[in-house]
């Protein structure tokens, strides 16, 4: 379970994210929709300490992984983002092999059994729905596959450390149609071992694949509720606006 | 319209004859080279020290002493050169100091190479005690070329795309563990780049060997790295200016000079070679 608790995070003076507060539940998939700029992707990225390599950035307020106050000083970054998998816009696999790639996060965390290694790659990439079409070609480059391949590659990569949260910050938006089905089954299925957050500009992919939304604009959490409840039958007037088209 | 196209023909094929004109002069040079050279080479030239008041015999401890200042000197500045590019683009905050230090690097670069030769005079032959030696010539050499090593360095590192970092800290590696299993691997054929242009500075320069390491004529070939050697640019020098009979000596200048220059070369293919290793590995692995 992740938790956000009275956030207010600053981009130098820019005041980016105002007072928000959220809880998302294990074994869901919460949607973060809203206009371009209106936090949402700065918000995902507060769960595994990413907005940490920018600089200049101020948060204050409280987020809780699995019950750990995360940004206490007590808390190891590398080790929270192997519990916190994250994966990109843009498919980013490394210059290596399919193996490696799915391999890596395993190996920088210092495991170095090659039978658990071999057998954590074929379970990652089965999860990730990709294993039957990689699975005799694991040695060649991962730039051989696909975009929505290598997108599915990011997310074996991803739950190849055994996260117990993966955040997905518009995985879709760079890829055709059909990917993108492909990536919305694989979420889907997903959600029963992972807490999962999506970050995603396409209302019609919030609505298909998660069971909670929050909208967010100007920096602002407007509404959080039930993915059906906010489509169909939303609290507020910008919530209603937005996902019928009329601004944003 | 058609005052634009012309102009358009008329831009490229100056261009086309400019490149052309460096490509024939740069024919040129080494065409007169080994023309004038190809004549005294032999086994016999290659493989045997200096006669008869260097008019005869050949330059192999040349060769043998140039080999040593290269390899020498790369030692020493590669592994320097790619930390410090290392630190500056990837762990200094962007500030000041690295400002700074770029600022140093860049005047480094430009210290004429007569006065680094009498920098290192001073520190490694004479207050470090090195003497003149292989040792002493391979630092002062290295002083030279780590500016180009950094630089290089620093390069390649920036041209590795911010995302493969952002995707390895995200999979819980460490910065060390980012830099040295996802940016250097990619980086690595581009630092090659600054090892091969090294090469040719190193292997070409005769000021800052001349009071450090070269020697005038020393036929036997060093034991250990507190030895002096002959190398093939003084060697060239000397050759030109000062030997016994000038004009019997001519031909064999040329000779040195071809061997330099086929020297580096040799060098300079097997340096893209690894280059090339390495960035097929790079795509493949």
């Amino acid at each position: 379970m992740i938790k956000a608790e009275s956030i207010d995070f600053y981009y130098g003076e820019y005041h980016a994210l105002k007072n928000i507060s959220m809880q998302m539940e294990p074994n869901t998939v919460t949607a973060l929709i809203g206009p371009s700029g209106c936090g949402k992707s700065t918000f995902l990225r507060l769960f595994n300490r990413m907005n940490d390599l920018i600089e200049g950035t101020r948060l204050e307020g409280k987020c809780w992984v699995d019950g750990v106050d995360i940004y206490d000083k007590s808390v190891d970054v590398d080790e929270l983002r192997k519990r916190v998998g994250m994966v990109f816009q843009k498919p980013t696999p490394f210059p290596k092999s399919i193996f490696e790639n799915v391999a890596y996060g395993l190996r920088v965390n210092g495991i170095k059994d090659k039978k658990f290694i071999a057998q954590r790659v074929e379970e990652s990439l089965r999860g990730a729905a990709l294993w039957d079409e990689v699975k005799d070609k694991l040695k060649k480059s991962a730039y051989e596959l696909s975009g929505g391949q290598q997108q599915r590659l990011c997310i074996a990569r991803s739950l190849a450390i055994s996260p117990s949260v993966l955040l997905m910050d518009e995985p879709a938006s760079a890829l055709d149609p059909i990917s993108t089905s492909k990536i919305e089954e694989l979420i889907y299925s997903l959600k029963e071992h992972y807490t999962i957050v999506i970050v995603t500009h396409n209302m019609q992919q919030a609505s298909r694949v998660s069971d909670k939304t929050g909208f967010f604009m100007l920096g602002e959490l407007i509404e959080y509720n039930d993915t059906k409840k906010i489509f169909l039958n939303p609290a507020m007037e910008e919530t209603q606006n937005y996902i019928t088209g009329r601004f944003g | 319209m058609k005052r634009k196209k012309r102009a358009q023909w008329l831009a490229f094929a100056l261009f086309r004859l400019l490149g052309v004109l460096v490509v024939a002069l740069l024919i040129w040079i080494l065409g007169f080279i080994v023309y004038q050279g190809i004549g005294v080479i032999s086994w016999e030239f290659l493989t045997t020290g200096p006669t008869e008041g260097m008019t005869g015999g050949g330059i192999y401890p040349a060769i043998v002493g140039t080999l040593c200042l290269v390899v020498g000197s790369l030692v020493i500045s590669f592994p320097l050169g790619v930390m410090a590019g290392i630190y500056t683009q990837e762990y200094a905050k962007k500030g000041k100091l690295v400002q700074f230090i770029r600022l140093m690097t860049n005047n480094l670069a430009g210290i004429p190479s007569i006065v680094m030769g009498l920098f290192g005079m001073t520190l490694f032959v004479n207050t470090l005690g090195f003497g003149d030696s292989i040792l002493a010539g391979s630092l002062t050499l290295s002083l030279l070329v780590l500016p180009i090593i950094i630089r290089t360095t620093e390069e390649a590192l920036a041209s590795v795309p911010y995302a493969f970092r952002v995707g390895s800290y995200a999979l819980g590696a460490t910065k060390l563990q980012t830099i040295a299993r996802v940016v250097l691997p990619q980086a690595l054929p581009n630092i090659m780049t600054g090892l091969v242009l090294s090469v040719g500075r190193v292997s070409g320069e005769t000021a800052p060997i001349l009071f450090t390491v070269a020697a005038y004529f020393l036929p036997q070939l060093p034991t250990s790295i507190l030895d002096p050697v002959m190398a093939l640019p003084y060697h060239l020098y000397v050759l030109v200016t000062s030997g016994t009979d000038l004009e019997a000596t001519r031909p064999m200048a040329y000779g040195t000079a071809l061997v330099l220059i086929v020297l580096v070369l040799i060098v300079n293919l097997l340096a893209h070679g690894v280059r090339n290793r390495l960035g097929r590995k790079v795509k493949m692995n």
